[in-house]
């Protein structure tokens, strides 16, 4: 099973990283789908399904924060895993998220196979699914 | 805070270049020389009181060396764009990650923004700002600022 997923970051470099992470990692990608900031994400998402988001905190135009929000207030939505990948450090802000129904953070700077094991187990809890999380022979 | 910033920004581009980017970097000993950079990023972590600017200048060999690794690419690949771009993004990882040493919550993190320096323009770095150089296989890669603003 291949999954669809949206990767919403104002750094294009840091899509492109995330995406070749996910590459790399063994994940069964569908269809990618990139945005630069939370309003983005929002209006890409028209009419879509997505199967994973992975998103930033600090964007311009709408955050991490107002993206969340907004997105589990969409019934179609509410139990899509959105994981923070930021360089948020303050616990209470993070622990904001997760109340808001982010499904997990992984921190910035991050080792690709730390990715790869950590979405496993978010895919694995939410579709009974674990993807591979090894990157031996990855060209990363 | 004295120079207790200087060990823990040193910790902290050490370990954002070495896990992301591949590359290890040496720190030079003392005050920052006068070797002219080419692109400058900044990120500002702010409280109510007080702010922090963390500057980071590199020369474009090592920012297009870095942009390279990063993306997988080779370096006569990576467009302006995207060295900017990077950049930024090393800026904003080494400001979460002193954020993160600081232990404090009080403090909120900006956005990154990056610009090319110009050669011909004063350089405009806040007086108030300390900083060191870092140097990659014996040549000088870039400096890094910080300084304690008010708000």
């Amino acid at each position: 099973m291949a999954y669809n997923v949206l990767i919403v970051d104002d750094s294009k470099s840091m899509r492109k990283v995330i995406l070749k992470t996910l590459r790399v990692s063994g994940f069964q990608l569908g269809e990618c789908l990139e945005a630069s900031n939370g309003q983005e994400a929002l209006d890409v998402l028209e009419g879509r399904w997505i199967d994973l988001i992975l998103s930033d905190v600090h964007m311009p135009v709408m955050d991490g924060f107002g993206f969340i929000r907004s997105l589990k207030q969409k019934d179609i939505f509410k139990d899509t895993p959105v994981v923070f990948v930021t360089t948020e450090a303050s616990e209470d802000r993070l622990n904001e998220l997760m109340a808001l129904g982010a499904s997990g953070y992984i921190r910035k700077p991050f080792r690709p196979e730390e990715i790869g094991a950590f979405l496993g187990g978010i895919m694995g809890e939410t579709d009974g699914f674990r993807m591979g999380t090894s990157v031996e022979g990855s060209d990363f | 805070m004295g120079s207790e910033w200087e060990p823990v920004l040193k910790e902290v581009i050490s370990e954002v270049l070495e896990t992301m980017f591949f590359a290890v970097v040496e720190f030079e000993e003392g005050p920052p020389g006068d070797t002219p950079f080419d692109f400058e990023s900044e990120i500002v972590l702010v409280n109510s009181d007080e702010k922090i600017v963390i500057s980071l200048r590199v020369s474009e060999e090592f920012a297009r060396m870095v942009t390279a690794d990063f993306l997988g690419i080779g370096q006569d690949q990576a467009k302006n764009d995207d060295v900017e771009d990077t950049v930024k993004e090393l800026t904003n990882m080494v400001g979460g990650l002193y954020h993160a040493k600081l232990n404090n919550a009080k403090w909120e993190l900006g956005i990154p923004r990056v610009c090319k320096i110009d050669p011909g323009a004063p350089d405009d770095m806040d007086k108030n700002h300390a900083g060191l150089d870092f140097g990659f296989l014996g040549q000088p890669a870039g400096s890094a600022h910080l300084a304690h603003l008010p708000v």
